[in-house]
């Protein structure tokens, strides 16, 4: 019996959701981030969307947020021009980075120690949180606003993309530009999967998926309208998309075909990822919400549950 | 629910597909927030085994810093509440970000001194009657005692 899609809406937000993020499994399981306009960036438990808590303390929207791998530290960035970093646990405001422009990116090394930022004032800087007194390491080359700034290669490296229509792979030590990527359009986002090296870029209405040492390109599918972001299923059989038309968009990985599409949210697409474990996307929208997505439709996981139909016999008839 | 599979050929795959198609149960909706918490559950499992160990605040540990501070904050707090009161009814001005600056007689805040109630707000668009300031807008409020 064939099961329709039941997203679930986590609500709460006042605001565009335009940023989300989970954390590594957990022995209480994993977690979700959320970034919103209203600036109260939020806790979720992963599995079920349930709000853990509200981390109060931006004047402004906050624009990224990340957790670290076992969700004991959460990191935020604002339009108030500050980084946060905060206790996961407790909600307590643990650090405070002032930054000279709005801050759009935030995250944290393997090992939680290093908290690497990336925003409007085009400079990526890597604060050491055991010396949160001590000036960051700074890198500089972008020409427009970053939009986000992800670790890779055990941290020895670093990915950012910005307005000026450029990926580039910094080495952390010289602070040297080891590559470029030019692009005809804005990068809309970027999702780093360490385990395989792949990086997925979406701009327009392309979402590519690059060899994340060489950026080499390894494919680029096109979707119907314009895509905000992309997530790869970390077993690498499906990714899905979102952006300007409101749909969720399934695509098969080997053969780039599309698979599904949902409709739900009531507004664009800012942000998609896939939970650690594979089995639930969350998407954050214009419309103030989040929403968790079966990757297997009909599975009983979460919230979500398996009902057996009572016929079994494979007919169909009609419900008294 | 299941549907008697009797439909017309000439219908579209599409329709078929909708009638054949059960939305996936759920045991409940995800919880929303808390309206007057923050959250972080103190008695929650995850919160009892890692909160001694978690980060280290920027406040120290020892009870008497804790019971001082604890003092100090609620003296800031009484003093805050008493500049409210202080201001009913007295034209105030209100400096606010991007460079604006405004004039009103001052009302009242809300519980969580999110906005302010204000009536006769002068702005460069004219007077208005009655209008509610932002809390988040507002950098500084200066009056005269």
């Amino acid at each position: 019996m064939a099961m329709r899609q039941t997203p679930l809406t986590c609500s709460g937000h006042t605001r565009p959701v335009v940023d989300l993020a989970f954390s590594g499994i957990t022995p209480y399981g994993y977690f979700l981030i959320s970034a919103c306009k209203d600036g109260k960036p939020m806790l979720r438990q992963g599995d079920t969307g349930d709000w853990i808590g509200t981390f109060l303390g931006h004047k402004g929207a906050v624009w990224g947020a990340t957790l670290n791998k076992e969700a004991t530290k959460a990191a935020t960035a604002a339009a108030d021009f500050t980084a946060k970093v905060w206790d996961a646990v407790t909600g307590d405001e643990v650090l405070t980075l002032a930054h000279k422009h709005i801050v759009k990116s935030v995250n944290f090394t393997e090992d939680s120690t290093c908290l690497l930022t990336g925003g409007n004032d085009k400079v990526l800087r890597i604060y050491d949180l055991g010396k949160p007194e001590a000036e960051p390491l700074e890198i500089a080359g972008h020409t427009s606003a970053i939009k986000k700034a992800l670790w890779c290669n055990n941290d020895q490296q670093i990915l950012s993309a910005a307005d000026d229509r450029t990926v580039r792979l910094w080495d952390k030590n010289t602070k040297e530009a080891v590559k470029t990527l030019a692009f005809d359009a804005s990068v809309s986002s970027m999702e780093y999967i360490p385990d395989g090296e792949i990086l997925v870029i979406t701009y327009g209405r392309t979402i590519a998926f690059y060899n994340a040492n060489s950026l080499d390109l390894i494919k680029a599918v096109d979707a119907p309208a314009s895509i905000h972001s992309a997530s790869l299923h970390p077993e690498k059989d499906f990714f899905v998309a979102g952006g300007d038309d409101f749909k969720l968009y399934k695509y098969d990985y080997t053969t780039k075909e599309e698979m599904e599409s949902y409709k739900g949210h009531f507004g664009p697409i800012h942000c998609v990822r896939f939970s650690p474990d594979g089995e639930l996307y969350a998407s954050g929208s214009e419309d103030g919400t989040l929403r968790l997505w079966q990757t297997a439709v009909g599975k009983t996981y979460g919230l979500w549950k398996c009902v057996l139909p009572e016929n079994l016999d494979g007919k169909y008839n009609t419900a008294i | 629910m299941t549907f008697i599979l009797e439909i017309k050929r000439s219908s579209g795959l599409r329709f078929r597909r909708v009638l054949n198609e059960t939305p996936v149960s759920v045991l409940r909706l995800p919880r929303g927030p808390e309206p007057n918490s923050r959250g972080f559950d103190p008695t929650s499992p995850r919160f009892i085994a890692l909160c001694p160990t978690t980060l280290p605040s920027s406040s120290s540990s020892s009870g008497s810093a804790d019971e001082e501070e604890q003092r100090l904050r609620a003296e800031l707090r009484e003093r805050f509440l008493r500049t409210l009161l202080l201001m009913t009814g007295k034209r105030v001005r209100f400096d606010m970000h991007e460079h604006v600056r405004v004039h009103a007689r001052f009302g009242a805040s809300d519980i969580d001194v999110l906005n302010l109630q204000v009536c006769d707000l002068e702005t460069p668009l004219g007077v208005q009657r009655e209008a509610l300031l932002r809390s988040q807008d507002v950098i500084a409020c200066s009056f005269e005692v």
